[in-house]
């Protein structure tokens, strides 16, 4: 876990410069280094952009990209999309949470490896059930190639 | 370089058609991200080693998606004189063997999907030939693109440049005719000349209700106001198309050029693209194409001399079905959550920061300037009466060849799933076929001569929407069905009005009950009463169009929600609390 | 000025009234819930929903926020109106069938509490009227919605004590549900916050926002009157000198 440092939010928000409407880019960004929205970020942009903490914690739980707890190292986004379903994407799911003895409250490894989550559409539709581990994506995923997946990103 | 008119252009075009169809061969990979996925980056690192292994020069070019995503990753080889070929299914293995034939100047019989001899580009009616006269030899037996299954009926104008250029490369994009209109159009025609093409032509908006595109644009030209602006929303959240994606990772430019020109129709100085979650790709691609109009002079003050400003930035949203509504994204592009609004008062008369703003589509801005190159006379005879021009579906579920397709509006869906998409695979039996996604509704077997146009599909209880068509087999069931796009539409909905936020998730309900066996007399009839208020009730299109699902299939499929709630059946065997 | 028919009743208002104002200003009853005078209005409860015909076309538009316009043609209790107000009304008794508010709705409209939904009892309907208040009239924003959906609710800051707070309680006389509850502990009484927090009177505490707050006592009668974090809040903000709330009002005046 980094020790929090605020000068990485201080360059984020001197890249979008200091205003309320770039606030969202500003927490993406936020999430991006940090893998999630910790509240001491959160609270720091409130008193940078002058903003409520309230609207801040307000569009941070609003828009599902956005993560207020810590994930993985590896997130693993399955897509709920149409196509996806129809192709059995919950097995995939079902597959994947066994693997990482994971539950549905808690999405991520004990080890910190891996975060598992279900994600909207993610267009790649015509190779359904799709899975996105970081920026990888994968297509056509079963329940039995979800191991070999897993093992690209040292999962034994 | 900097483009100040035709001569600049014809210059730059001719140096992109040298790059398009060089001296030597240029090969193509589709690197767009559904191929990436299947392998398509390892396949161009091998091709990259093999290519200087075996010695053979050639240009290696990353392409976008020709839509052709069953047959992924595929390859097309250009080389003088000989027609392109198309291969496809294509893996590191294969790699050798394939670049020694193209060294020969020979055609790898095993992976090849198709040859073409000619090429038609669209914006200016013009064509390319690649190979005159009769085939040789070597290429007879292959099969010509005009004669694919999958390509026959279709007519790409709003994908005419995916999969056939780098999208990084705004030399190919020229070389193809683009920033043509942008440049005729500027200096031979008023912005409000601009408005009376697009409305003749009949476009209409490609996401949602398909709102007539000049009318919008009028509507905004004549709002009170200096300051306008103009934005293009790719906030794509309809689960089951990745169209938006697509057109932005294969053909930024095509929709950037839409926008300038539309810009300049509606008096907008600046512009904004507006791209949710998860497009790294498409963000990266858009942004390298608006520093390279720039660089061209396409974009910034006094636009190819015209006095014309117009400044575009990209921008990055969180993504959220909702932000499709129009006053939802404008309020998640100043920085709150997507809190869509009444209207009246209507955006492009009190949008961004209370201005006059536009907000078109990516596929809708993709076709501007193949209308203004072509005409409107040219584009309204593509299409249905009402429903002018060709639409970009995704074609996917039980379907032998998925993928991105663009056909002439007035196709049925019979022609699409059978002609188009090769129909369903051995042992699946057509049920129906959902178009529209949340928002629409499925269309049963008995319908597949209905035509896809907004009217027609409205009609039959389903929607255009962005464009997703998934075919459904007897092994789909329809209350699984329903339930699953409730519950996308329930997730999403802001929750901002009590129909949307307490009626569709309590719609849900009674429909998981009904999935599970728990389904009670008297549900039928509540679920449709609750949709028709629902529909009638709601503050925004999100919650007027949630409903429509449970319409279409109490419309179509009544018979199986008894089956589910009296015998507690589940036919298509989908329901595991039910028997079959 | 803009002229407009209600109910067949011809009305002239100011440019930028809403049709709810123009209706009042003829004394024709329409109900609201997420509405209130003294805030901008929402347009979310969808209660106070009336057909307006304009341009020949009628649209179903939420009354507080539609602005009236030359020539309108408002109805506000079409058979159209009154189905669409029964079902908001229907789909709220199964959030919070305890809320008075709603009880008197439904006797109004004639709605039963429907059977089919299982009752979720939760007082907050998501009306926002606390958040709108907190933001525009206090100006301290120590609230706004959380999630969206079927869970959006106010709330503080990650569900957790709001450090903005300033125990005014607007939030709790304005709320139409009873939803938010706010309490003053004398000297010596105890309670405990949802989050675990012991708080000892003379206090403020509303449980909704895991706030508890130090009454501060009048030095002349000595009786607690207000947070004292409240009375910081405005020292600094107005500028006052710093022992201008030392005394309560009903001793300095």
């Amino acid at each position: 876990m980094k020790s929090f440092n605020l000068s990485a939010i201080e360059a984020i928000l001197e890249k979008h410069g200091k205003a309320e409407e770039s606030l969202i880019a500003v927490l993406k960004d936020i999430q991006n280094h940090y893998g999630y929205l910790p509240q001491e970020a959160l609270r720091h942009v409130s008193e940078k952009l002058a903003v409520p903490l309230s609207k801040i914690f307000c569009i941070a739980t609003f828009y599902s990209f956005f993560s207020l707890e810590p994930r993985g190292k590896n997130v693993i986004s399955v897509c709920q999309g149409t196509a996806c379903h129809m192709k059995k994407g919950e097995e995939v799911v079902t597959s994947l949470t066994r693997a990482l003895k994971l539950g549905t409250d808690k999405k991520t490894t004990s080890d910190g490896a891996f975060t598992l989550e279900k994600v909207r559409c993610m267009g790649c539709c015509s190779i359904a059930p799709a899975v996105r581990v970081n920026q990888d994506h994968y297509g056509q995923v079963t329940q039995n190639s979800v191991a070999n997946i897993l093992s690209k990103y040292g999962k034994v | 370089m900097k483009v100040s008119g035709k001569k600049d252009l014809q210059k730059l075009q001719k140096e992109g058609m040298a790059i398009l169809f060089p001296d030597r061969t240029r090969i193509m990979v589709g690197m767009a991200t559904c191929c990436l996925a299947k392998g398509s980056a390892e396949v161009m690192s091998a091709l990259k080693d093999e290519i200087k292994k075996q010695g053979l020069k050639a240009d290696v070019v990353s392409v976008g998606c020709i839509g052709l995503c069953y047959q992924e990753p595929t390859i097309e080889v250009v080389q003088p004189g000989k027609p392109k070929i198309t291969y496809g299914e294509i893996t590191p293995g294969k790699i050798p063997s394939l670049v020694a034939c193209i060294k020969q100047g020979k055609v790898e019989k095993q992976s090849v999907l198709y040859r073409t001899d000619k090429e038609e580009l669209p914006l200016n009616g013009g064509r390319h030939i690649f190979s005159k006269g009769a085939p040789q030899k070597e290429f007879k037996g292959i099969q010509e693109y005009s004669e694919v299954p999958f390509f026959k009926k279709q007519r790409k104008i709003a994908l005419r440049n995916a999969g056939f250029i780098d999208p990084e490369n705004i030399s190919e994009y020229i070389a193809r005719g683009g920033y043509s209109s942008l440049v005729n159009t500027l200096a031979s025609m008023k912005p409000e000349d601009v408005i009376a093409e697009v409305t003749k032509a009949g476009l209409r908006g490609r996401s949602g209700g398909g709102f007539p595109t000049g009318v919008k644009w009028q509507a905004c030209r004549k709002a009170e106001g200096k300051i306008k602006y103009m934005l293009c929303n790719v906030s794509e959240g309809d689960p089951g198309i990745g169209m938006h994606k697509s057109l932005l990772e294969s053909d930024p430019h095509s929709v950037l050029e839409g926008m300038i020109i539309g810009a300049y129709a509606i008096g907008a100085k600046e512009g904004y693209i507006y791209i949710s979650s998860g497009q790294t790709l498409g963000v990266r691609r858009m942004e390298k194409a608006v520093a390279d109009a720039k660089a061209h002079g396409f974009l910034g003050k006094s636009i190819l001399k015209s006095g014309f400003d117009f400044t575009v930035k990209v921008k990055e949203g969180a993504g959220a079905y909702v932000c499709g509504e129009e006053s939802a994204l404008i309020r998640s592009f100043e920085g709150d959550w997507g809190e869509p609004r009444q209207r009246p008062p209507y955006p492009a008369v009190s949008g961004l920061w209370g201005k006059p703003t536009v907000i078109n589509n990516v596929e809708t801005l993709a076709n501007v300037p193949v209308i203004m190159g072509q005409g409107a006379k040219w584009f309204s005879s593509i299409g249905s009466e009402k429903s002018k021009g060709t639409k970009v579906f995704s074609i996917v579920g039980e379907v032998n060849r998925p993928g991105l397709i663009e056909v002439p509006m007035g196709t049925t869906l019979r022609e699409i799933i059978y002609d188009v998409g090769g129909g369903l695979p051995r042992g699946k039996t057509l049920k129906a076929v959902l178009a529209g996604g949340p928002a629409g509704g499925c269309v049963p077997k008995k319908l597949m001569s209905l035509p896809v146009d907004y009217e027609a599909l409205m009609q039959a209880g389903s929607a255009m929407s962005s464009g997703g068509i998934i075919v459904m087999g007897e092994d789909t069931c329809m209350v699984d069905m329903n339930k699953y796009l409730l519950s996308f539409s329930e997730g999403e909905s802001c929750g901002k009005c009590t129909p949307c936020r307490v009626g569709v998730r309590r719609m849900r309900e009674i429909i998981t009950d009904i999935s599970e066996g728990k389904g009670r007399e008297g549900d039928v009839e509540l679920l449709e009463k609750m949709a028709l208020l629902i529909k009638d009730g709601a503050l925004c299109n999100l919650g007027k169009t949630a409903p429509n699902p449970v319409l279409a299939t109490l419309r179509y499929f009544k018979d199986e929600y008894q089956a589910h709630i009296k015998n507690k059946k589940c036919s298509a065997a989908v329901c595991t609390s039910l028997k079959k | 000025m803009v002229k407009l028919t209600i109910d067949g009743k011809k009305v002239e208002v100011p440019k930028g009234t809403t049709v709810l104002d123009a209706a009042r200003k003829l004394d024709i009853h329409i109900p609201t819930l997420c509405f209130h005078e003294a805030i901008t209005p929402y347009g979310g409860c969808r209660l106070c929903i009336v057909e307006v015909i304009r341009d020949g076309a009628t649209q179903i538009a939420s009354s507080c926020v539609y602005e009236a316009a030359d020539g309108l043609e408002v109805k506000t209790a079409t058979d159209r109106v009154l189905e669409l107000r029964k079902f908001m009304v229907e789909l709220l008794l199964a959030e919070a069938p305890e809320a008075q508010v709603l009880q008197d709705l439904a006797q109004e409209l004639g709605v039963k509490a429907p059977k089919r939904f299982k009752v979720r009892n939760e007082l907050c309907i998501a009306c926002g009227q606390c958040v709108r208040a907190c933001r525009e009239i206090v100006g301290v924003s120590a609230i706004d919605f959380a999630n969206k959906g079927y869970e959006k609710k106010a709330s503080s800051p990650f569900f957790e004590r709001s450090d903005a707070c300033i125990g005014c309680g607007t939030c709790f006389s304005i709320c139409p549900t009873g939803a938010i509850t706010l309490k003053d502990l004398a000297e010596g009484e105890t309670a405990e916050l949802p989050d675990g927090t012991k708080v000892i009177g003379p206090a403020r505490i509303i449980d909704n926002w895991k706030v508890g707050l130090a009454m501060k006592k009048c030095k002349q009668c000595g009786e607690p009157f207000a947070p004292q974090f409240q009375l910081e809040h405005f020292t600094k903000k107005v500028n006052l000198a710093a022992d201008f709330y030392d005394v309560c009002v009903q001793c300095r005046t």
